[in-house]
């Protein structure tokens, strides 16, 4: 037994046998190739089985099979650590399949495999750092969809990467994620730093050599390649800093400069094991590596905390600059001029199923069901238009399945309209039809053009962020980028909604349905977006909260200038909001006019029909 | 003189849908002109139309046909050829409508009412809150009232904070439809004396009272309606005679 144990441990089929066949090496080569080129982005190669298990530095391991040749010298550390066991493990298997040497010593080495760490040791342009990377994926922790990760990557929207920045502040007074820190590449992608510690990030910006990422388990490699600039993601006004703890020293070599862990007996020593020996033999450059260590990103004698009290931002708030006072009072109302609309729909129509535009023949009123005798394709809405200008706003108006939702999701663009065309004065001054634009392009324009206040509140609010976190994902995704602006315009927009500034901190998931709506409208007015749809605002709310936020919202269409539309089932939301109204039957407009007119004057039946059923 | 309104063959007829289509002809080709500065009164029994040609000249009905002509600086405004929302922009900056009943949005107190009418004619947030003061003060409603939800005031309170809110800033033309059906006497006095004080202002009042010693008081001119149509034109003495001889 004891024979066959040492047979298996030895090289049944020799060492030059590799783990790695050429064909995976040059795809691997490949990968690293595409990484290098576009920084930051996560690229999807074809991850084997390797003799480690994963998590055990798997990525990282053929990263560096694929790059590594007789002429390389290897490092593996592991925290820092050149002796642990997984780094001893993974250096054996790589030196004894490639014949390569290996070494601890930082100056020597030209692939570094590491994980969780940079060594202290200034790097040059021979040398390659290859990390092992757990999670590749920055968004995992804010998006647990990997397709609308990729998504959020494709469009550069990281808003809500900005809000677990900001939640994280709100909460502790400070960013604590001490880990694996967000950081901007190149100015485009928003990039896990595998998890080293904050210590190690300034390291890559401008940085003389490669770095390369390898996650075996998510598949991915990616890379910082030398002189490259890496932003840690952070609010211009709350500075990025490093792990310090003042007058802490290595208790082995003495050094302050380095990144230094707790040791047993109330010590800190060095976490690069290769460094601080050498360092207490009198073997280091110590001005070479000052020059390097993130010493510029040490907190400062005051402090990093900018914890605020939501209670006062308020009267901050009045003495805050113009532009971030909320629309104040309404200008005076332009003499009668009759025209320039801000939002204008023609013609528009939506068929679920088949048959497209020929399912329409047999539909509507006239016909009495929205269902196509030829196709049984559902005609939910055909032939809507209408326009509305600023400071003007339109009801839609009509009973359940009357078509009023879909006509609003396929102007915010939720649904892709059949047949249309939909045009906002602010957008290439109306001469875009908006349903010709990209499913990107139309989640741009929701962030400062076309608001939409949902019926349900869980649809427009992410319920477990706070109520300012949710304004902030607004006001991040528009380009805020100060914590301090933020917490002011947030605090301001919940002050004039009527959530108390108590609240502001607190999940929405832990609010009552009608501040939830209130908190919606607060991020629906954040970027003072010129058009507002309304989805039936008050519909679920109890009695006396729906009036509340009947009120509210009557008031904010007052003091703006926004182009609205309402829709709703119910006369009395219609005729408090609105000046004039459409009125829809089984996906047609059937009357329109004045809302006190059609409200006195009715000359459809359906209205009629309407009008007589709202008076109790 | 060119009148600021002008109204030709204006026909209104109700078809009711929910009560097997039946139709109701409530006006039949009604004409009458009111100038600037000029009080006319419209009076006859009840249904006979008054309060629907009001209506149909506020467009809160729809005429089947016939024209409605406003005067504005910029020239004369077909207000029946009006888009909806061109309307609604006249509404409440030419043309001020005060009902025999508030029409309030529900929960808004009597200050909040009349200065949103305030700012809808062009004034500035402090400024019209100072208006609507100003005009709350005239009609004699009690400080105290000002912030309550107009909803559970009175009959009376109500219909003063409705005149307050149509003539806080004097338009165009007033549409007066009973606008003192529910006051006391003294309250009365106050109302009847503001609408004849902006009528010396050159506004154009189109009024339809019950009370015959308002017309007397303050018709330039007196129209008589009977069954949907003009049957005679004149002035107080003459009209109002002709009325108390028919009873």
């Amino acid at each position: 037994m004891t024979i066959a144990v040492r047979q298996l441990l030895d090289h049944p089929h020799g060492a030059a046998a590799g783990i790695l066949d050429e064909g995976a090496k040059r795809e691997i080569r490949r990968t690293i190739v595409t990484a290098v080129c576009v920084p930051g982005y996560q690229v999807p190669f074809g991850s084997r089985e390797m003799p480690v298990a994963r998590g055990w530095g798997s990525g990282g391991l053929q990263v560096t099979l694929g790059l590594i040749g007789p002429e390389d010298v290897l490092k593996v550390i592991d925290q820092g650590d050149d002796g642990g066991v997984n780094a001893t493990n993974l250096r054996r298997i790589v030196a004894a399949t490639t014949g390569c040497r290996a070494d601890t010593d930082t100056r020597t080495a030209t692939i570094i495999q590491t994980r969780h760490r940079m060594p202290e040791e200034a790097l040059d342009d021979r040398q390659a750092v290859v990390f092992q990377v757990p999670t590749a994926e920055p968004l995992r922790g804010v998006q647990k969809s990997a397709a609308e990760c990729d998504r959020m990557h494709a469009e550069a929207d990281y808003s809500a990467m900005w809000v677990s920045l900001y939640e994280d502040i709100v909460r502790n007074g400070l960013i604590t994620r001490s880990t694996g820190y967000p950081v901007l590449v190149n100015g485009r992608y928003v990039m896990a730093t595998s998890p080293v510690p904050r210590w190690d990030v300034p390291r890559l910006h401008q940085a003389d050599h490669l770095n390369l990422y390898g996650a075996g388990r998510e598949r991915r490699i990616y890379a910082v390649p030398p002189h490259t600039t890496v932003t840690p993601l952070t609010f211009d006004d709350v500075p990025f800093v490093v792990e310090y703890v003042p007058g802490a020293r290595c208790g082995y070599c003495g050094s302050d400069d380095t990144y230094l862990v707790e040791a047993p007996g109330d010590r800190f020593v060095c976490s690069d094991s290769d460094w601080c020996s050498r360092t207490a033999a009198g073997d280091s450059d110590g001005p070479r590596h000052r020059a390097v260590a993130p010493l510029a990103w040490l907190p400062g004698p005051s402090g990093t905390s900018v914890k605020s009290k939501p209670s006062s931002l308020v009267t901050d708030s009045a003495s805050s600059s113009p532009a971030l006072s909320l629309a104040g009072p309404r200008p005076a109302p332009a003499p009668y001029d009759g025209g320039d609309w801000m939002l204008k729909v023609d013609q528009v129509g939506k068929v679920f199923g088949a048959g497209g535009a020929p399912a329409v023949d047999g539909t509507g009123p006239d016909f009495g069901t929205a269902v196509s005798p030829l196709t049984g394709a559902v005609v939910a809405a055909w032939d809507v238009s209408f326009d509305v200008a600023p400071g003007e706003a339109l009801g839609l108006i009509g009973e359940s399945g009357s078509g009023k939702s879909t006509l609003l999701n396929c102007l915010i663009g939720d649904e892709r309209a059949s047949a249309g065309t939909m045009r906002l004065a602010s957008v290439d001054a109306g001469s875009t039809d908006l349903f010709t634009l990209s499913a990107t392009e139309r989640r741009r324009l929701r962030v400062d053009t076309l608001s939409i206040v949902y019926q349900d509140p869980a649809r427009g609010l992410d319920l477990r962020v706070s109520a300012g976190g949710n304004i902030a994902e607004r006001l991040t995704a528009a380009g805020w980028r100060s914590y301090r602006d933020i917490r002011r315009r947030a605090a301001a927009l919940l002050d004039r909604v009527e959530v108390p500034l108590s609240r502001m901190d607190d999940p929405v998931a832990t609010f009552s349905g009608g501040m939830r709506q209130r908190v919606q409208i607060a991020k629906a007015l954040a970027t003072g977006a010129p058009v507002l749809l309304l989805d039936e605002p008050t519909t679920g709310l109890d009695a006396s909260i729906a009036a509340g936020v009947l009120d509210l919202l009557r008031g904010l269409l007052r003091e703006r200038d926004v182009a609205a539309v309402v829709v709703s089932h119910d006369f009395a939301v219609i005729e408090a909001l609105t000046d004039r109204s459409v009125v829809m039957q089984l996906g047609r407009v059937v009357e329109s006019g004045l809302t006190d007119q059609l409200f006195h004057d009715p000359h459809h039946p359906y209205t009629q029909r309407l009008v007589a059923a709202a008076r109790r | 003189m060119t009148p600021v309104l002008s109204v030709r063959d204006l026909v209104k007829t109700f078809t009711l849908h929910t009560i097997d289509g039946r139709t109701v002809a409530s006006l039949r080709g009604v004409s009458l002109d009111v100038a600037a500065g000029e009080h006319v009164a419209v009076a006859g029994q009840n249904g006979a139309g008054k309060s629907s040609l009001l209506r149909c000249v506020h467009r809160t009905y729809l005429p089947d046909s016939g024209s409605v002509t406003l005067r504005l600086d910029s020239g004369p405004v077909s207000l029946t050829a009006l888009t909806d929302r061109e309307m609604a922009r006249l509404r409440g900056r030419e043309i001020c409508y005060v009902s025999q009943f508030l029409e309030t949005p529900p929960r808004a107190g009597a200050l909040e009412v009349v200065a949103d009418a305030a700012r809808r004619r062009g004034l500035a947030t402090g400024e019209a809150a100072e208006a609507a003061a100003l005009s709350l003060r005239r009609l004699g409603l009690d400080e105290a009232l000002w912030d309550v939800d107009c909803g559970v005031l009175s009959g009376g309170e109500r219909q003063r904070i409705n005149l307050a809110a149509g003539t806080v800033r004097p338009p165009r033309l007033l549409l007066l439809d009973e606008p003192v059906s529910a006051l006391d006497p003294a309250n009365r006095e106050l109302a009847l004396s503001l609408v004849a004080s902006l009528t010396a202002r050159g506004v154009a009042v189109l009024a339809v009272f019950h009370d015959l010693g308002a017309i007397r008081r303050l018709a330039t001119r007196v129209i008589r309606m009977e069954a949907g149509q003009v049957v005679a034109c004149g002035t107080a003495d003459e009209i109002l005679g002709e009325l108390e001889t028919a009873r």
